[in-house]
């Protein structure tokens, strides 16, 4: 079975690579098609005349033609260089290397929050179909939709900072205050833990409840709603009819053998909703001055930075190919028939 | 240093609390320090980079001294930059020879770099041969001043530096006051330098080589910046030191959380909050509001003078007459800055200082007898457009213009478009008529003029092309009668309010936002906060 998914993988892997060299050729020639010239932006110094947007524009080779520009963009993408930003001044890949992981952190919090919360959820309200605890479940689940994120972060803000003071001020992943930790793994709880500095930990971690549970809020309808319809498909099949007649207990046919057929549909649900949570976090991070990717690249895009924004999209794409593998596997894992080729 | 948020929280509930409490290290800190928070980012540690922020500009007056430096005076019950007055910086003063083509800047014999080592005139003359040569935006501001080239700068002695000028060009000693012109410790530059790049520009972006009033302790490209205050400091008014121990800049995208930030006393200091939750701040009293009129920049209604239509003065003339002003003013700015419409002279300016109110009202007979008279009277269809990043002040601004120009026969099309894009066709002159702001760092009216209203540039906004302003500018500009000069400005002034290339609007204010302990705030001509005037009382 190992070597089957083994091949799999290696097999969607090899075939991601034309799809990713589409992403870069697309985004390239999207990104000069976009009205606005980058060097105008960056030449509006209170002197900068003609001259000086020509000098610049040399410099940033975009006096060049496209096809040119295109095979140097390619060629320092081979060799690992995605060129330097304009806004923070920075290399792309150190930038990127310091904000995916702020990025990541909050992401993954926000779906295991969304996850947890979820998953009883839609297991809940599909075991009692039309009663008050679905209709509940639904209720919640249309707000959380319905509610923009930067509206329901806003809010949160408001209530758990300004009004009651729990949370800590929302600006960045730690306390400006404080230290931060050691830059290991550049996931804050993680390399808290590793430096055994439990007090920074607990700082990080509560400077990341709000901003996690507000992209939580967001993505908790899909997956509810996936696992209370899939929830009800299975509820209803012979197998579990077989195992009630049998007189099993009913957290075991719940559990055991429902929920675990039942949550194919989420996986692949939760895969997609991971992805767009990523780049679609956008507003979390904006309202959480959250120094992640997403909102990295949109200050990039609205200054026509090029490089940024070309190294966000293929990072989000490349990203999009790991999680459909993962994913992939975690169905070999869950479903054994899946792996049968 | 360890802080628990705890003790942040408490250290920041007022100063009455740390007053009560100054024993305590920690709150000692907190009262010590300034949190400063922005909307932007610092993107350089040099200024002179092509593309470095607003934001960087700020930085670098803390952390960089110029040669000299402006004064500054109250305006009001604020402060605000005086142009007028120039002290030395890190000169400690200067002879002008009789012809005013010689300057000789004597340097402070006991200031130092950050790293200890001494400030000599090799270094300064390096800086300044830095800021004529090197592939930056500096050149072209110190060209304003006729600085163009290293030849102009002599060493005479260890203390004493000579700038020779081919003119005596009033704005030489302003332009070494301005951001760009920052002075630099030549010997750990050079040691950076490489032969690609022999001034260290690739170095200076993220390190910095200075004697300023602040030291850079850490720097987040995009996130945070921390300033210690340099103690060896001699360079400000009567060799003061400020008084915040320590800076921190903090980006925070938010305005909203900005706002919550000050007002729950967890930052001192913002200046680009939104401009509709002033008013209610204001009220509220918890903070401190400054509130400066902009004296150095404008919002203007721009055509391009180059094509039909208005080409014609008489329709420029009538957009001018027919425009709401005061509904405007209130619209877009609740009333907050200074009206440069609706003034009581004609023909001359009662004073030779630019920008002034201009006498223009609104007045529909006027506009409709000017259309009639420029053989316009069925009207024309035109658009206007405004860049999204302004939208808050120029959306209102616009439905107003279209209401108003409906009346006199011109049909207007609104575009808002998005920054990049707008900035493209404004300084490729592809817009026929538009809404923007300016602000100019050495507001000599000559200077403006030059500017804003002459040459095929970015700046001239209006595309205008007048001989009698490029002539009279000219001669301004090396003009050593005072006299004669406000003459000529007064000249330039008349014929502005005559064509209309432009319609001035107004000054809009500058807004910050601070710790109700927080004093001494300064409007400077870069707009930024000059965190070394600063104080917490």
């Amino acid at each position: 079975m190992l070597a089957a998914i083994a091949r799999r993988v290696g097999r969607r892997l090899v075939s991601s690579v034309p799809a990713l060299f589409g992403v870069v050729v697309i985004t390239f020639v999207l990104m000069r098609v976009l009205p606005g010239d980058p060097a105008v932006f960056f030449a509006s110094g209170p002197s900068a005349g003609q001259a000086e947007i020509e000098a610049l524009r040399h410099k940033m080779g975009l006096d060049q033609p496209l096809p040119v520009q295109l095979l140097h963009y390619l060629g320092d993408i081979a060799t690992g260089d995605l060129g330097r930003s304009l806004t923070t001044g920075q290399k792309v890949t150190q930038d990127i290397g310091r904000k995916l992981p702020a990025s990541l952190e909050l992401t993954f919090t926000a779906l295991a929050i969304a996850l947890s919360l979820s998953v009883p959820l839609g297991v809940l309200a599909a075991l009692r179909p039309g009663s008050p605890v679905d209709h509940a479940v639904r209720m919640l689940c249309t707000l959380g939709v319905c509610v923009p994120t930067f509206v329901s972060g806003l809010l949160l803000i408001y209530a758990f900072y300004y009004l009651l003071g729990w949370a800590p001020d929302p600006t960045a992943r730690i306390d400006i205050f404080a230290s931060t930790p050691p830059e290991i793994t550049g996931f804050y709880l993680v390399d808290f833990a590793l430096a055994r500095d439990w007090e920074g930990w607990s700082a990080a971690a509560r400077q990341l409840l709000l901003p996690a549970f507000t992209m939580a809020l967001f993505v908790l309808a899909p997956l509810a709603r996936m696992t209370r319809a899939s929830m009800l498909a299975v509820m209803g099949s012979d197998f579990i009819r077989a195992a009630r007649s049998l007189g099993l207990p009913g957290y075991r046919i719940v559990v055991a053998y429902a929920l675990r057929n039942a949550l194919l549909p989420v996986l692949t649900i939760t895969g997609i909703v991971f992805s767009t949570m990523l780049g679609a976090n956008v507003l979390v991070e904006k309202v959480f001055s959250w120094p992640g990717v997403a909102s990295y690249a949109l200050d990039a895009l609205l200054a026509s930075d090029y490089a940024p924004v070309q190294a966000f999209v293929l990072l989000m794409a490349f990203i999009f190919v790991v999680v459909n593998v993962a994913i992939d596997v975690l169905y070999g894992i869950i479903d054994p028939r899946v792996s049968v080729e | 240093m360890n802080i628990s948020r705890r003790t942040v929280l408490m250290g920041t509930a007022g100063s009455a609390f740390l007053v009560g409490h100054a024993g305590s290290a920690d709150a000692q800190t907190r009262a010590e320090t300034l949190r400063y928070v922005t909307g932007n980012t610092i993107n350089s540690l040099d200024t002179t980079t092509p593309g470095a922020t607003r934001e960087s500009f700020g930085l670098s007056m803390n952390v960089y001294d110029r040669l000299f430096s402006f004064g500054r005076k109250k305006l009001g019950n604020n402060w605000v930059f005086d142009h007028k007055v120039i002290r030395g910086e890190l000169a400690s003063g200067y002879t002008t020879s009789a012809d005013g083509l010689k300057i000789s800047v004597h340097l402070r014999p006991d200031a130092v770099w950050h790293d200890g080592s001494p400030v000599t005139a090799e270094d300064i003359k390096w800086s300044l041969d830095r800021a004529v040569t090197a592939n930056s935006l500096a050149p072209p501001q110190l060209s304003t001043g006729s600085l163009t080239s290293a030849d102009q700068f002599k060493i005479i002695d260890a203390h004493t530096i000579e700038i020779t000028l081919p003119q005596p060009d009033r704005l030489a000693l302003s332009n070494l006051c301005v951001p760009y012109a920052i002075m630099i410790n030549s010997k750990l530059a050079k040691s950076h330098a490489t032969a690609a790049d022999p001034w260290a520009q690739e170095w200076m972006k993220t390190n910095t080589a200075a004697s300023g009033a602040y030291m850079v302790e850490s720097y987040r490209a995009g996130e945070s910046l921390i300033l210690r205050r340099n103690e060896a400091w001699k360079a400000g008014v009567d060799g003061k030191l400020p008084d915040f121990r320590r800076i921190i800049i903090q980006t925070v995208p938010e305005a909203a959380t900005r706002a919550n930030l000050i007002e729950k006393g967890d930052a001192d200091l913002s200046i680009d909050l939104a401009a509709s939750d002033l008013p209610t701040m204001e009220k509220a009293a918890k903070v401190k509001v400054v509130s400066v009129p902009q004296t150095n920049g404008f919002t203007h209604i721009t055509v391009n003078t180059q094509l039909a239509p208005f080409n014609n003065p008489k329709v420029r003339q009538a957009i001018a007459a027919a425009l709401p002003y005061e509904d405007m003013f209130k619209a877009a700015l609740f009333g907050r800055g200074f009206r440069l419409y609706g003034a009581e002279w004609s023909s001359t300016p009662p004073d030779s200082n630019f920008p002034q109110p201009i006498p223009i009202k609104t007045n529909l007979d006027r506009a409709k007898a000017l259309m009639a008279e420029a053989g316009m009277a069925s009207g024309f269809s035109t658009t206007f457009a405004f860049s999204a990043g302004q939208s808050a002040t120029a959306e209102p601004v616009a439905a107003l213009l279209k209401e108003a120009l409906g009346k006199i026969g011109i049909q207007v099309e609104i575009q808002k478009k998005p920054d990049a894009e707008f900035n493209t066709m404004e300084a490729e002159k592809k817009l026929p008529f538009y809404i923007d702001g300016a602000t100019a760092w050495l507001p000599a009216t000559d200077y403006y003029f030059r500017l804003y209203f002459t040459r095929d540039q970015r700046w001239n906004f209006a595309n205008w092309k007048n001989t009698d302003i490029e002539t009279i500018s000219a001669a301004a500009r090396f003009e050593t009668d005072a006299a004669k000069y406000e003459a000529e400005c007064k000249k330039m002034i008349e014929v502005f309010a005559d064509q209309v290339p432009l319609v001035m609007l107004w000054q809009p204010n500058h807004d910050a936002v601070m710790a109700g302990n927080i004093d001494g705030y300064t409007y400077q001509f870069y707009r930024q906060a000059d965190f070394r005037d600063l104080k917490r009382v």
